[in-house]
């Protein structure tokens, strides 16, 4: 922020900051021409917003002491109390008046507007076919030209109701390209099992791949399949597996 | 009468420098987090879009379990409105040394350095800030966002091998993930989770708001998986969710599960943590701290082992 002297036309310094009250800052200033002073008197919000950058008025001129601001900021039990924004707003905006009966002298709107009560955005999802929570109206079932037997709509149901939908379009999808009519727990697998394995492994590749703990296999099996992607190669072999060793060789 | 001034034409004139240099001190601000984070080599956040699933315990237990294994462990609790990894370690009442160099963090069981807010309050106080907090929590977000920064900065945590970071709960932009962010060269974060279906609904919108800043997840905890009675020892579960069907989904090694204990919750609780390695729960932890080295090694692992 800078201030500029009009008679001289040119910027005025800064000279220094002081503490007039609780929540304000006086910062001073001063034209270098005509020796003119002012100071700027800030309002709580004001010396909030510059206090939340960290940063000090005019430049720092000593070394920041450790948790300067947390400390400097914590309220201690003898001034907590109410809030300084509030009073000044109170007083400077409303007159002096209590807050809760300047807002019942707010006019209530004009004639023929719809009331403006409850949540702004329901009627856009009503109009949407929505519920609140964002599934369709009619309780979220996602319509299947599948049947699924008994224990694998069990098995389905107990899936997070997030996770549900994802796998049962992964699982539907598979079973079309398969021409199944049925999902039994045997397609299911089948299903995680092309998708898992979305690249042919020759048996040497996939004994190698048992060398990495099972529960970070997935990830390197991913990653093996990446770089024979990158490479333009259809199936997992030891060559492929050799580079990929060279490759990750190289971050050590 | 005054001449009206054209303060565009005078602006003209005028060479503008920045007296305060405030962009400068910003960026001064930011370098000491970075030096400050250089002698750590593994920076982890422990996160959960949801509170209550045991993200505190599981951020304490992980770090006891590297300092079991000789690493060098610091904890960094910045939920500031519900501080309570000191208390958990039995540290509450202990404070931060202020020294010209920076804050000296206390140092807990098995050799374990912890910074937080707790050491900042007395008995029962919550966390007031002095200022227009009652009006806007715009200012509220910013003056924590600032906190945090200076825990960061500010605290000498010297060598370390691991920081965990203790995040307070949260899925998207009220916080955790922004906090994460602050952190320069954070090696990964950690999602605590139970296998309730609620949780899982709002640790996955965590994994996908981290996963948009840029954070890499490194893994899944399953918190409270069972119930191991402490009388005759049976273990039974408490919920019926599938933690395993939600990291396929999200394409996340599953760390490890751990039974809600009520010999571990009570003298964590009481301040006097149990430390015995050899005790079934803290072994399951050390088996997760385990993982996560093994984790952070991904690229040597896969060089050694394919």
């Amino acid at each position: 922020m800078k201030f500029v002297c009009l008679n001289c036309e040119t910027y005025m310094n800064f000279e220094k900051v002081e503490k007039p009250g609780e929540g304000t800052l006086g910062v001073f200033f001063g034209c270098p021409s005509c020796s003119a002073k002012f100071s700027m008197v800030t309002n709580p919000g004001e010396t909030q917003m510059v206090s939340s950058l960290g940063v000090q008025l005019g430049g720092r001129t000593v070394a920041a002491e450790p948790f300067e601001m947390t400390r400097g900021t914590l309220k201690d039990e003898a001034t907590a109390g109410s809030g300084q924004m509030a009073a000044y707003l109170n007083e400077k905006i409303q007159g002096g008046q209590p807050a809760a009966a300047a807002a019942t002298a707010a006019p209530a709107g004009k004639p023929g507007e719809k009331p403006s009560g409850g949540c702004p955005f329901s009627a856009m999802v009503a109009e949407m076919g929505l519920t609140s929570g964002g599934k369709p109206a009619t309780g979220g079932a996602a319509t299947s030209d599948f049947t699924w037997s008994a224990d694998a709509k069990e098995k389905l149901d107990r899936l997070p109701s997030f996770v549900k939908p994802m796998v049962q379009s992964s699982v539907e999808a598979f079973a079309r390209k398969q021409g199944y009519q049925t999902i039994t727990l045997q397609v299911m697998d089948d299903s995680k099992s092309e998708s898992s394995n979305g690249m042919p492994w020759t048996p040497d590749a996939e004994k190698r791949l048992e060398n990495i703990p099972d529960f970070i296999r997935p990830m390197a099996r991913k990653e093996v399949e990446r770089v024979a992607k990158e490479r333009g190669l259809a199936t997992i072999t030891a060559q492929v597996m050799d580079e990929v060793k060279e490759k990750f060789m190289k971050f050590m | 009468m005054a001449v009206e001034k054209d303060l565009k034409a005078i602006l003209g004139k005028l060479k503008f420098s920045d007296d305060a240099k405030v962009l400068a001190q910003i960026s001064e601000n930011t370098k000491l987090v970075h030096a400050r984070m250089a002698s750590i080599k593994h920076k982890l956040v422990v996160m959960s879009g949801k509170g209550g699933v045991g993200k505190s315990m599981t951020a304490v237990n992980l770090g006891l379990a590297f300092a079991r294994q000789g690493a060098k462990v610091g904890l960094l609790d910045v939920d500031l409105n519900g501080p309570c990894v000191p208390r958990m370690l039995g540290m509450h009442g202990q404070s931060l040394t202020m020294r010209p160099e920076g804050a000296i963090p206390p140092v807990g069981p098995l050799g374990v350095k912890v910074a937080s807010m707790d050491f900042f309050l007395d008995d029962a106080s919550p966390v007031r800030w002095k200022g227009p907090m009652d009006v806007s929590p715009v200012w509220l977000g910013l003056m924590e966002m600032n906190v945090i920064r200076e825990f960061l900065a500010d605290v000498v945590w010297g060598e370390l091998d691991y920081l965990l970071v203790d995040l307070p709960p949260g899925a998207a932009a009220d916080k955790p993930p922004v906090i994460a962010g602050f952190i320069p060269d954070l090696a990964g974060a950690i999602v605590v989770t139970t296998p309730s279906e609620v949780a899982s609904d709002v640790v996955q919108k965590s994994v996908t708001y981290a996963r948009d800043m840029g954070i890499k997840v490194l893994g899944m905890v399953e918190n409270m998986s069972e119930y191991r009675c402490p009388s005759c020892g049976e273990v039974n579960e408490l919920f019926e969710g599938n933690t395993e069907a939600m990291c396929e989904a999200l394409d996340l090694p599953l760390l490890g599960r751990v039974p809600f204990d009520r010999k571990i919750a009570r003298t964590f609780d009481k301040g006097e943590p149990l430390l015995d390695e050899t005790y079934p729960t803290i072994q399951r932890y050390q088996e997760i701290a385990g993982r996560i080295r093994t984790l952070l090694d991904y690229k040597k692992l896969l060089a050694d082992k394919l």
